[in-house]
């Protein structure tokens, strides 16, 4: 008996751990590096998600936007427009049908506004207690007419790091509300980005993009450095923190670095495309704040530096484990 | 627009290059200190000859290894929860860890607060929640008020395994140790907020150590150490606040009436440092009923640290997180082996965290 901890769940190294020992078992063997999104050739792009959230919902969003948007972001990172959805529903017996309807309501609004088909889906009810409430799971297919290609394996160094907006919203308004904090002014980045990068796919200097979710900006940016074998250095004073993200950091002693985007993106971009590439994110809905937060350099392989604002340097890592607060 | 903490920092840090001009060596005694240090990358603007070294500041991380078998101990009794604070989960015991026991079926749920606890034993009846009682002056006036309220309501379902501990007898032990040869202590910005600063008196009478009180922004903590530099260089150690805002000569009446009512002084074993003269609290008699000790015939069984783990040097001051032969090696955040690079506080997992890129 080997027990599965709640720390595999929670983005980061340990859950990294968790994928190849399932990669292993199975005998799958993805292309390289792993992303999200699997490119199936002809431009075809699918991937697929489960969801579970407490609270199922919350400031900005509930579990039935969060399903879609990530299906629909986890495409948009390949380039690919998302067009076809399977959803799947396990329901908690004695859930309330109405509030699994109010979700799914909201989440079809959301892919008939970006041209996304709920072509099937599935539904189980399991016996009280076996489950808290709702589990989503959605796949979603979509398709590339992009030749130039998209993923780590383009990332170059000297390549620019953009960010398409503030950091930590879902993290850190899932956390208030988990630990009883006061939430006021925090609300869920929860959204769809394929409007944000759509734009974006004719500029061939796009070299790589992911979205920030579990285990945050951090965890993206380490999964590239070790991937590519290249270095990342980013400077703090670039990134957006809001302050009641930064507020509940503090008190529990997070690192908004850590904490889950759901409507968040990292984009490597040429240096020649840089600014158009940028103005064309500000000008996009979601991207206003949009902003270069670093470069990828061949100085430390493998390592994400973080440049803080008072002219020291250290190391950004991915989080270990289930995100805990502290003591005081 | 300038930034007006940037510029506060950059402004110490020029201080210190004029000031320091022989080696000077502090401890920062508080763990959240020790974290901010690392994460803002302040020591690379200190001046050659000025060093700093971790504190026995982190609860999580001087927390014995009897008495974290304790905890385990209890979270294995049937019909108990364990609620306790979230970072004490992933430290190894001498056997496993809560987290492991958790994924082995043990009751034990995460707070935030005592008060959390409390409110678990009122809406679970039949079952005994028991409060891991960790911290220092900071966390132990929650513990106070909560077994009060316990005692008002007549909550029976209620206890709490008492582990607090106390910081100025620890800092007298190491302010004397001369293997040590402290110069002075940042003192920890939240416990000074309930004692004040009359307890820290004997550290520079006696020992003649600078002392200042620091907050937790990287310029508070600039501030903080060069008014440290400037008491050693000017030889007129005393305890000074550099963290008025929060921080009043007298301390927290409220806080310390709530300690003086439900605890008395003890011994207490910290890691790394064993047993201190009155360096810990102790449920007074008339709470017994709520001491999970008594009620559950748990005491501390003597264990043994980890083989090869210098995580009590660490906290001492003796070593820096580098010179433990397992760190980063066997050692990581993924696989712990010792509470300093368990804790989010930890002065280890700082290191480890931020403080690698040292090297490049």
């Amino acid at each position: 008996m080997k027990p599965i901890s709640l720390s595999q769940g929670s983005g980061g190294r340990q859950s990294q751990r968790l994928v190849g020992a399932i990669l292993e078992a199975t005998g799958t063997k993805p292309d390289l590096p792993l992303e999200d999104c699997a490119l199936l050739g002809e431009g075809l792009a699918m991937t697929i998600d489960g969801y579970t959230v407490s609270p199922l919902a919350f400031p900005g969003g509930h579990i039935g936007k969060l399903a879609v948007c990530g299906t629909v972001n986890d495409l948009a990172c390949r380039g690919a427009r998302p067009l076809f959805l399977a959803l799947s529903v396990i329901a908690e017996e004695g859930f309330d049908e109405n509030e699994l309807l109010g979700y799914l309501r909201d989440a079809a609004g959301i892919c008939s506004r970006i041209g996304l088909r709920i072509v099937t889906g599935d539904t189980k009810v399991v016996p009280k207690g076996q489950l808290d409430g709702l589990i989503l799971t959605t796949c979603g297919i979509g398709k590339s007419t992009r030749a130039a290609p998209l993923g780590i394996p383009s990332i170059q160094e000297g390549d620019s790091l953009l960010l398409t907006g503030p950091i930590g919203l879902h993290g850190a308004t899932i956390a208030a509300l988990r630990y009883g904090l006061e939430s006021e002014g925090l609300v869920s980045d929860c959204a769809p980005l394929w409007e944000t990068i759509e734009p974006l796919l004719a500029f061939d200097g796009l070299r790589a993009m992911r979205d920030c979710t579990r285990g945050g900006l951090a965890t993206v940016l380490c999964e590239w450095a070790e991937a590519s074998g290249l270095g990342m250095e980013i400077d703090e004073s670039a990134v957006f923190v809001p302050s009641p993200v930064a507020s509940v950091c503090d008190l529990l002693g997070f690192d908004p670095f850590h904490l889950a985007c759901e409507g968040c993106m990292l984009l490597a971009v040429s240096p020649e495309e840089t600014k158009p590439v940028l103005e064309a994110l500000r000008a996009s809905r979601y991207g206003k704040d949009a902003a270069i937060i670093g470069i990828v350099t061949e100085n430390h392989p493998g390592w994400v530096t973080l440049n803080t604002r008072f002219g020291g340097s250290r190391i950004l890592d991915m989080p270990v484990g289930e995100i805990l607060p502290r003591i005081c | 627009m300038i930034d007006l903490h940037r510029e506060r920092v950059l402004a110490a840090a020029a201080a210190l290059r004029r000031l320091v001009d022989r080696p000077l060596k502090f401890m920062e005694v508080c763990g959240t200190h020790t974290v901010s240090i690392y994460r803002s990358g302040l020591r690379a603007l200190f001046p050659e000859g000025l060093s700093l070294v971790s504190g026995p500041g982190c609860p999580v991380c001087v927390t014995a290894q009897e008495e974290i078998d304790s905890l385990l101990r209890l979270s294995e009794m049937k019909d108990i929860i364990l609620a306790t604070y979230g970072d004490m989960l992933r430290v190894p015991g001498s056997s496993t860890s809560l987290a492991e026991a958790r994924a082995h079926g043990a009751s034990v749920r995460v707070v935030l607060s005592a008060a959390d606890a409390l409110r678990m034993a009122r809406e679970t009846p039949n079952r005994t929640v028991v409060f891991a009682g960790v911290g220092f002056e900071t966390t132990a006036p929650a513990t106070a008020a909560v077994i009060l309220q316990a005692c008002r309501e007549n909550i029976r379902n209620f206890a709490v395994l008492n582990l607090h501990k106390t910081v100025p007898a620890v800092l007298e032990t190491l302010g004397a140790d001369p293997e040590l040869s402290l110069d002075g202590f940042l003192l920890p910005g939240h416990v000074s907020t309930i004692l004040g600063l009359t307890p820290y008196l004997p550290l520079p009478e006696k020992h003649g150590l600078a002392c200042v009180v620091a907050g937790f922004e990287p310029d508070q903590i600039m501030a903080g150490i060069a008014l440290l530099v400037l008491q050693k260089k000017r030889g007129i150690p005393a305890v000074q606040s550099a963290y008025p805002e929060a921080v009043r000569p007298t301390g927290n009446r409220q806080a310390k009436r709530l300690l003086e009512t439900v605890f008395e002084e003890a011994d207490s074993i910290w890691r790394g440092l064993g047993k201190i003269p009155r360096s810990g609290l102790k449920l007074q008699d008339a709470f017994s009923a709520y001491d999970a000790r008594v009620r559950f015939g748990i005491s501390d069984l003597p264990a043994r640290e980890t083989a090869g783990c210098r995580c009590g040097d660490v906290l001492a001051g003796r070593i820096q997180p580098f010179g433990c032969p397992l760190f980063a090696n066997r050692c990581t955040p993924e696989t712990p082996v010792g509470p300093c690079m368990v804790s989010s506080e930890g002065s280890c997992s700082a290191a480890y965290r931020y403080g690698r890129g040292d090297r490049f």
